[in-house]
């Protein structure tokens, strides 16, 4: 058991070490960027951390079935949370598209094309 | 969100770029990760290689021992297959299918993106293995008893079993995307039969992925099961079958390996008109001999499995014998375009070149093994090594290497070193031959595959010490890949919209793309709609009917097939 | 760059909107619909599979109860009602009668979590698991892939219904609900095989 909780703390550790240098290096930021806008009328998503958080809770409940114990389904240390973040996730999905549906819906759209 | 007021600062913003990437979802940024993440993956599988080739250069165990040599063969296929050579044609295809069918971006953008996500994650299971006492060690093919609990029970054979699930869902929804994408966002006037080739070779790609992936999952889940929750379906002592397990894999299999190869002769058709100033020779005939081979590829699994007593060889035989002529049907085709052509060796077309005569050796060499008799005394040997890396490394990756360098000026603004290329190019070319042509004397003359260690008696040393050289060779020619592309980020000659004076739509907007594609759109009568829009139709060509399109179409056309 | 300048704006949101035809999001459901089929094919091949090459006599291992057949058709019956019902709300909906799409769509969610607690129940009396065997194996795979499927038929389900409740569907309107159905069907389709095969066919 040693042995996996210490694969997972370097595993887990360096990505974040990793991440954190280049976060740090890139947010200093560079000049202010206007947000491309779609021609009038496209509606498109979006940028969204959702599919990243999603691929996370599945790599996570994954890894949980990998690391099962004897008699387990699936290791809930990893299972659980991964599960949460994914059910979390999808949520949010849904509601995030729920409201840009409504928001398609309710501008106005006057450019002559039907729906 | 985009176009909505729930963006509460709408237009400026200070934005790191790490999140922009990490939210992304712009076909162009994802395609660039996939592209990107390939490649790193490509690297870490190709080490792997070259441990291995280290290994078997000479007889005796120089520095592995047999378990962690199975890692190293297992690890390289099913990272080079699943995490490298799909992903990158992948890429291409996100960041170049919508440029080509003239639409602001995939159909569903973040299902894009998740997709995108699941493989960096996925290929961290599968390699984690080894933090955990050994990654897997059954082959990229798993098969029973090996891959069951009893003879492979480390846990690095069920994080293999979950990322391999995990990649294969981001697969699927990639297809469903493609497809949707390709079905319900063409630019108007783009008939199907105006659509670019690649395009074409795409979405015939994606119904492979969409139909087959499932089945692995299917198979995978059911291996896991027996593994860990007391399964019996691969177990005979307790009424399964192993041959099931390749029954089950090999359905996925072999639709796996046109998935593989279908998008790089996509990339190769597009290269070979624009470098030989002629249309593709035969468009309609190249669309369905792909449909052809896409359609065959479902009926020809049980090749893979010849030796196991428990298939109908004549069948099987046939219908593997009956893919060659489709694929027969496109070299023709290909061949065709380049005659008479006014030929321009640039770098992609090299690689386009080389992807012609390597798949070419590695279709025949398949065509050997289709035959039952041969393949009896073939199968498990170094020919079948032989043939897959034709076809998959000739064939597929010099494909990825092609389209790196054509469409490397569209995605970045600036076009790659040419004489850096070629030196690439010729360097890779010479290694590739070297290492993998002696594998096919070495297995017509009994050398299995998968072995750690040989003997120094059976006469093969010499063969693998040149194969040795080669992958080396492989190995020092990325060298000017990686110079040349560090070299043009920094430095490099801009290359303006159109470079290549290509045919198709992604040419007809800035380099790099602006953040939905295209300000304005040309009309579309043909499939080579930026050739029309550039040389009008005054122009002199090499034959009057490669200036043929539709006049008189109404622009506004589209089909109403979905 | 000659292009069409009136009619090419219109042409663009033509494209983002998928043109004429069957809207973008059910295309996309047909075909991840097309790739279950595909799974649930691959786990059939295993049934199909394990029943022709094991030996002896293919059910139920010794010591356990044999198959409920009368259950599974109850089973069978609730869901097959369920698509009905799912396809009235559609129906409704397509008229714009958003009160019986929420009537209809509770209805359909009700039975569907029927069906699931059924089949929980038919596997806590069944006597065998996962484990004995491969005629448990191939019999808990199946069922148990498809209890999932239904789960998410019946997550989507409650979707609907909360949006339903909240007004946010018309006529013009209402792709999720006849998403939603289409996977629904699918799910009852798979059923039918499922209980054709394991109880029927035997």
């Amino acid at each position: 058991m040693s042995d996996t909780v210490v694969g997972f703390l370097i595993l887990g550790i360096g990505m974040l070490v990793v991440l954190g240098v280049v976060f740090a290096i890139s947010s200093r930021g560079g000049a202010p960027t206007a947000r491309a806008q779609p021609p009038k009328g496209v509606h498109l998503p979006g940028p969204s951390f959702l599919p990243v958080v999603i691929s996370v809770g599945g790599a996570l409940m994954g890894a949980g079935l990998a690391f099962r114990g004897t008699d387990q389904l699936a290791n809930p240390f990893l299972a659980i949370p991964g599960l949460l973040v994914f059910v979390g996730a999808v949520i949010a999905w849904v509601r995030a598209a729920n409201h840009e549906w409504r928001e398609a819906e309710h501008t106005s759209h006057d450019d002559g094309a039907t729906h | 969100m985009a176009t909505t007021t729930l963006e509460p600062r709408a237009g400026t913003y200070r934005r790191s770029w790490v999140l922009d990437w990490l939210t992304t979802v712009d076909h162009k940024k994802i395609g660039i990760l996939y592209i990107a993440n390939s490649f790193l993956f490509f690297f870490a599988a190709g080490i792997l290689a070259l441990v291995i080739r280290t290994e078997l250069a000479v007889p005796g165990m120089q520095f592995l021992d047999q378990a962690t040599y199975n890692q190293a063969f297992t690890m390289h296929g099913t990272i080079m297959l699943f995490l490298f050579i799909i992903p990158a044609l992948s890429g291409f295809g996100n960041y170049i299918v919508p440029l080509q069918l003239g639409a602001p971006d995939m159909a569903f953008p973040r299902i894009n993106a998740l997709s995108f996500w699941l493989l960096p994650l996925g290929g961290i299971l599968i390699f984690s293995g080894y933090l955990f006492g050994g990654a897997a060690a059954e082959g990229w093919t798993g098969y029973s008893p090996l891959t069951s609990d009893q003879y492979s029970p480390g846990v690095g054979t069920d994080l293999w079993i979950i990322g391999l699930t995990l990649v294969g869902m981001a697969s699927i929804l990639g297809a469903v995307n493609f497809i949707a994408t390709i079905f319900k966002m063409r630019a108007p006037g783009m008939t199907l039969f105006r659509m670019p080739i690649f395009v074409w070779t795409v979405i015939v790609t994606a119904v492979l992925i969409l139909l087959a992936t499932p089945v692995l999952a299917a198979g995978l889940i059911a291996l896991f099961i027996d593994r860990n929750y007391g399964g019996s379906f691969f177990d005979p002592s307790v009424g399964g079958n192993p041959v099931l397990w390749q029954h089950i894999f090999w359905f996925f299999g072999h639709p796996e390996v046109y998935i593989v190869i279908l998008p790089a002769m996509g990339v190769v058709s597009e290269i070979l008109p624009v470098f030989s100033r002629k249309p593709l020779f035969g468009y309609k005939a190249f669309v369905f001999a792909t449909i052809a081979i896409g359609l065959l590829s479902w009926s020809v699994w049980a090749h893979h499995m010849f030796t196991t007593g428990s298939v109908f060889l004549p069948f099987f035989s046939f219908m593997t014998a009956l893919i060659a002529i489709p694929t027969g049907i496109k070299m023709f085709n290909w061949l065709a375009t380049l005659w008479r052509g006014k030929l321009m060796l640039t770098t992609p077309m090299l690689f386009a070149l080389g992807f012609i005569s390597m798949f070419l050796i590695g279709g025949i060499s398949g065509v050997m093994l289709a035959s039952p008799p041969i393949d009896f005394h073939l199968q498990d040997t170094y020919f079948v090594v032989a043939h897959l890396h034709y076809v998959f490394f000739g064939g597929s990756v010099f494909g990825v290497f092609a389209a790196t360098y054509y469409w490397f000026p569209k995605m970045t603004g600036r076009k790659l070193n040419e004489p850096l290329g070629k030196v690439h190019f010729w360097i890779h070319f010479i290694g590739f031959n070297l290492a993998f042509f002696p594998m096919h004397q070495l297995g017509l003359s009994g050398m299995p595959r998968r072995v750690a260690d040989y003997s120094p008696d059976a006469g093969w040393t010499i063969l693998n010490v040149a194969s040795t050289i080669g992958a080396f060779m492989i190995a020092v020619s990325v060298i000017p890949l990686l110079i040349n592309v560090v070299a043009t980020f920094i430095n490099g000659e801009p290359a303006g919209n159109d470079p290549w004076e290509g045919n198709t739509l992604e040419w007809a907007t800035t380099s790099p793309p602006p953040p939905y594609n295209f300000d304005s759109l040309p009309p579309i009568h043909s499939e080579r709609p930026l050739f029309f829009l550039t040389h009008g139709h005054g122009h002199a060509a090499a034959r009057p009917e490669d200036l043929e399109e539709d006049p008189g179409d109404d622009v506004e056309r589209r089909d109403g097939l979905v | 760059m000659q292009a069409h300048p009136a009619g090419e704006h219109a042409a663009q949101v033509a494209i983002a909107h998928g043109g004429s035809g069957m809207p973008t999001a059910l295309v996309g459901m047909l075909l991840f619909i097309a790739s279950e089929v595909m799974f649930f094919a691959g786990l059939f091949a295993t049934y199909f599979n394990a029943r022709a090459t094991s030996p002896g006599e293919w059910g139920p291992p010794a010591g356990a109860h044999e198959l409920d057949l009368p259950l599974a058709a109850v089973l069978t019956a609730i869901l097959v009602a369920s698509s009905f019902t799912m396809q009235f709300g559609v129906w409704a909906i397509r008229r714009g009668d958003i009160g019986k799409l929420r009537l209809w769509t509770a209805i359909t969610l009700g039975l569907g979590v029927l069906f699931l607690s059924g089949q929980l129940y038919d596997y806590s009396v069944l006597g065998f698991g996962i484990g004995d065997g491969v005629f448990g194996t191939v019999f808990y795979t199946l069922t148990g892939f498809h209890g999932a499927h239904v789960f998410g038929g019946v997550v989507g389900l409650t979707i609907v219904l909360a949006r339903a409740w909240r007004g946010q569907f018309s006529a013009r309107n209402h792709v999720a609900v006849e998403a939603v159905s289409m996977y629904w069907h699918f799910v009852d389709v798979v059923w039918i095989g499922v209980f054709s095969v394991i109880y029927l066919l035997r």
